[in-house]
Formats: C-alpha cells, sequence, structure tokens
C-alpha cells in the first residue's frame, strides 16, 4: 500500500495524449497491405522506433515485429506505475497484475509442452507485480509443481496448489488457468466486499466499480460460448467468476445453448442494452465464435471509453487506455502473422477489432 | 466556553467605536488572500495536468501555461474589492 496523495490529472493528461497517438482505422487499412518487412519499417516511423530499433539485429520479420510489441507494451504499463502516487497506483498495479496471469500461463503452457526456456522467455510481457528475477526462475524450471512452490508467499500460491490437485487427476491445464483468472478478478473486487464497505452509486469510485464489473461479464460471456461452440462436455458453471452483474451462474448454463437469447440477455440489460446499441447489432450479425469474440472486444473497449468520459479525474481513463493499447498490439500482431501465412486483406480485417 | 461565546461576541463588536475588529481595509485584504488561496487550489490540478500533457507534447507549452493561470483571474477580481473600499 502506497501512501500519500493521488495524482490523477497529471495520469490522465499523459494517458489520454498517448491514447491520442494510437493507430488510428486509417494507419490499420494501410499495414494490411503491408508484407513483414514493411509494417517494421512502418512501426520503426511511430512510436515503436525505439524497440525496433533495439532489437533489429537480433531478429527479423514478424519475429522482430511480435518481440517489439511485446516490449513496447510492457515499457509503456511501467510508465503508468511510474507516474502514478498514492491510491491511484494501488489501483493501477493490482490491474496490472493481469500481465501477471497472462504470464503465469504462458509459463505453465511452456513447462506443460516442454517448450524451450528462452522461447518462453520472450513471451512474457514484463509489466506486471511478479518481478524479474522470480520470472527467470519460473521459465527455467522443469515441473508445474516446481513452478508452483516458486510462487511461494504470492497470491497465486494457494489457488494454483488448490487446482493442482484437479490437474493431476485430468492432466488438463483448465483448472490452472481458471484459479489464475478467478483470483485476478476476485482479488480487484477485494476492495468493494469487505464487511463495513459499501458499493459505491456514483462518483468516480462508482465507475471503477462498473469497469470492473463490465470486464468480468464480458469475460464470463465469452467462456461460456466458447465452451458452447467447442462441444466439450464442461459445466460452464464451473468457470463462472463472481462479481459480474449480467448473468449468475444458473442463468449462464441456461443461456449457453441458445446464441440469440444470449444476445437478448445482454441488450435487456438496463446497464448495456442503451449503451452498447451499435456493437449489439455487430453481435447478433456475428457467425462465427471468432466473430463474436472480436465484437464483445469492440464492446468492451467502447463501454470503457464511455465509462472513462464521466469522471475526468478517475482511474476508468488509465483501463480505458491499457485496453485500448493491448487492442492495437494484438491487431499489429495479427496482421503481421495474416500476411506471414498468405492471409487475404479481407480475411484479415475480419480479425481486427476496430471500433 | 460556549456560554461565553455571545458575551464574547458582543464585547467583540461594541468595540467598534474606537479600534473596530475588522476595518474595512482588513475585509478587503481578506478577500484577496482566499481568493488567492482558492485560485492556487484550483491551479494544482490544472498545472499537474498541463504538466503531464507538456510531457507528451512539447507543443502543449503555451496551451498549458494559458489554461494554468486562468484561475488567477480570481485573484483580479478579488482586487477590485480593494478599490472599492478605498
Amino acid at each position: 500500500m502506497s501512501v500519500g496523495a493521488s495524482n490523477p490529472e497529471y495520469v490522465n493528461a499523459r494517458v489520454r495524449s498517448r491514447r491520442a497517438s494510437l493507430f488510428a482505422d486509417e494507419d490499420y487499412r494501410k499495414l494490411i497491405r503491408m508484407g513483414p518487412s514493411g509494417i517494421a519499417r512502418f512501426m520503426e516511423e511511430s512510436e515503436y522506433e525505439r524497440e525496433i530499433n533495439a532489437l533489429g539485429a537480433r531478429f527479423s520479420g514478424v519475429d522482430l515485429i511480435e518481440y517489439a510489441l511485446n516490449r513496447n507494451l510492457a515499457k509503456h504499463f511501467k510508465d503508468l506505475l511510474d507516474w502514478s502516487e498514492g491510491r491511484l497506483y494501488d489501483l493501477i498495479a493490482q490491474y496490472l497484475r493481469k500481465f501477471d496471469v497472462w504470464n503465469l500461463k504462458t509459463i505453465i503452457r511452456g513447462v506443460y509442452t516442454d517448450a524451450d526456456p528462452e522461447a518462453i522467455q520472450t513471451d512474457l510481457i514484463r509489466a506486471g507485480d511478479i518481478d524479474d528475477r522470480t520470472l527467470d526462475r519460473l521459465v527455467e524450471v522443469d515441473s508445474i509443481e516446481d513452478a508452483i512452490d516458486v510462487l511461494y508467499g504470492t497470491i497465486y500460491y494457494e489457488p494454483l496448489s488448490a487446482a493442482y490437485k484437479e490437474y493431476e487427476e485430468t492432466g488438463a491445464l483448465v483448472p490452472l488457468e481458471n484459479a489464475l483468472d478467478r483470483e485476478f478478478f476476485e482479488h480487484l473486487l477485494d476492495g468493494f466486499r469487505r464487511p463495513n464497505s459499501y458499493e459505491p452509486q456514483e462518483g468516480p469510485e462508482a465507475m471503477y466499480l462498473e469497469f470492473l464489473q463490465a470486464e468480468i461479464d464480458f469475460r464470463n460471456a465469452r467462456n461460456a460460448l466458447r465452451l458452447a461452440r467447442s462441444g466439450a462436455d464442461l459445466d460452464p458453471a464451473e468457470f463462472y467468476i463472481e462479481g459480474g452483474v449480467l448473468f449468475d451462474p444458473g442463468e449462464l448454463s441456461r443461456l449457453v445453448a441458445d446464441y440469440d437469447e444470449l444476445v437478448d440477455h445482454i441488450a435487456e440489460n438496463k446497464r448495456y442494452g442503451d449503451r452498447l446499441s451499435v456493437a449489439l447489432d455487430r453481435l447478433r450479425e456475428a457467425d462465427s465464435l471468432i466473430q463474436f469474440e472480436h465484437a464483445i472486444d469492440a464492446a468492451l473497449l467502447e463501454y470503457s471509453d464511455r465509462l472513462s468520459s464521466i469522471y475526468p479525474t478517475s482511474v476508468s481513463a488509465v483501463f480505458s487506455y491499457i485496453l485500448a493499447k493491448e487492442r492495437e498490439v494484438e491487431n499489429i500482431r495479427a496482421i503481421a502473422r495474416g500476411r506471414e501465412v498468405g492471409l487475404t486483406e479481407s480475411e484479415i480485417e475480419d480479425e481486427l477489432v476496430i471500433l | 466556553m460556549i456560554e461565553t461565546l455571545p458575551e464574547l461576541a458582543t464585547i467583540v463588536l461594541q468595540n467598534g467605536d474606537e479600534a473596530p475588529f475588522l476595518t474595512d481595509v482588513g475585509a478587503a485584504a481578506l478577500a484577496v488572500g482566499l481568493a488567492s488561496l482558492a485560485a492556487g487550489y484550483a491551479e494544482r490540478g490544472i498545472g499537474a495536468a498541463a504538466v503531464g500533457a507538456i510531457a507528451e507534447d512539447d507543443d502543449m507549452f503555451v496551451p498549458g501555461i494559458v489554461m494554468t493561470v486562468l484561475p488567477e483571474t480570481l485573484v483580479i477580481f478579488a482586487i477590485v474589492a480593494i478599490f472599492l473600499v478605498q
């Protein structure tokens, strides 16, 4: 816990400026027509100049783009922590644990498939709470059990050890990854769950809570649909993350079976219905799982933008920037990978999440 | 202590003839001082945001300064009070 007053004005001014300088729709349209080396050159003339130059000697092609993107992402999010003070710092640091979860998932998957430590290393995004030394040790471990032992003392130790038993029985990574996601989101909501705390009804705090709830809701919807479409014989309630406002576990299991009903359920909700009409139309038109996921991402992005403009000095602006930046990195990666395997322009365009 | 308050107030007010508790000029000075305090508080947030914007983009320097000193108009209005009482 850090002390002192927070400085939302300063952080928000910087964040909004960076949000404005993210790639626009036209830039993506230009990028789609380029090859990997063209994309790298385009990036060199933008924001990513330093990373491309630093990594240019060691890598080339799509790898160069991917590593430069990861490194740039980590740099920007470290910056956020450098600027912020007081309570704002705590909130941002808590939210950036997202990348801890991402890194741990990457490491667990890497260990599971016996991947080369070097290869795992390059896929990490060092923006989270776990320090570099621990991450380096984690990459070197031989078994998932050792990895969990290294995490002793962090918030992930207990949920992971509990999930490990299930993993031993089934041999599937799902319980471990689920435990990580759940721990992350439920930890975020801890502050509002203490016995004598109240749920703020309005003001910046309420926006923050609403943002978290929206993210959990959309995550639940996506998990449920993935399960339904893949036809896996798993109970959607098992993947349910608590704290959202849109579904309860029973509802979710019922809605998963019927796609149209699910979209209607989101539209009927008084919180999302009016504000997301455009995104919901897109959801209705989506006919594949990928399109649905992208439509959900776009909807969340739009929603977070809206929340961030209600209170000029709330932390929501920072979160909406984090989401938008992540989205940019994923878009550029999708374009580069798509060009590499020779997808057509319209196919790549389907892969992008553009507001 | 509270019981003595009315008494204190009467003494302060009755004293008005020779050396008043608060003269016109004194009140004007107080007005300017409070206005400056308010302007300073308002500039705190604007200044922080302006420095943030300038750090991202040097072109924001002039707009940043203009925005930062805008609450200073509060003090200018308060100074009018001085001329009114003189």
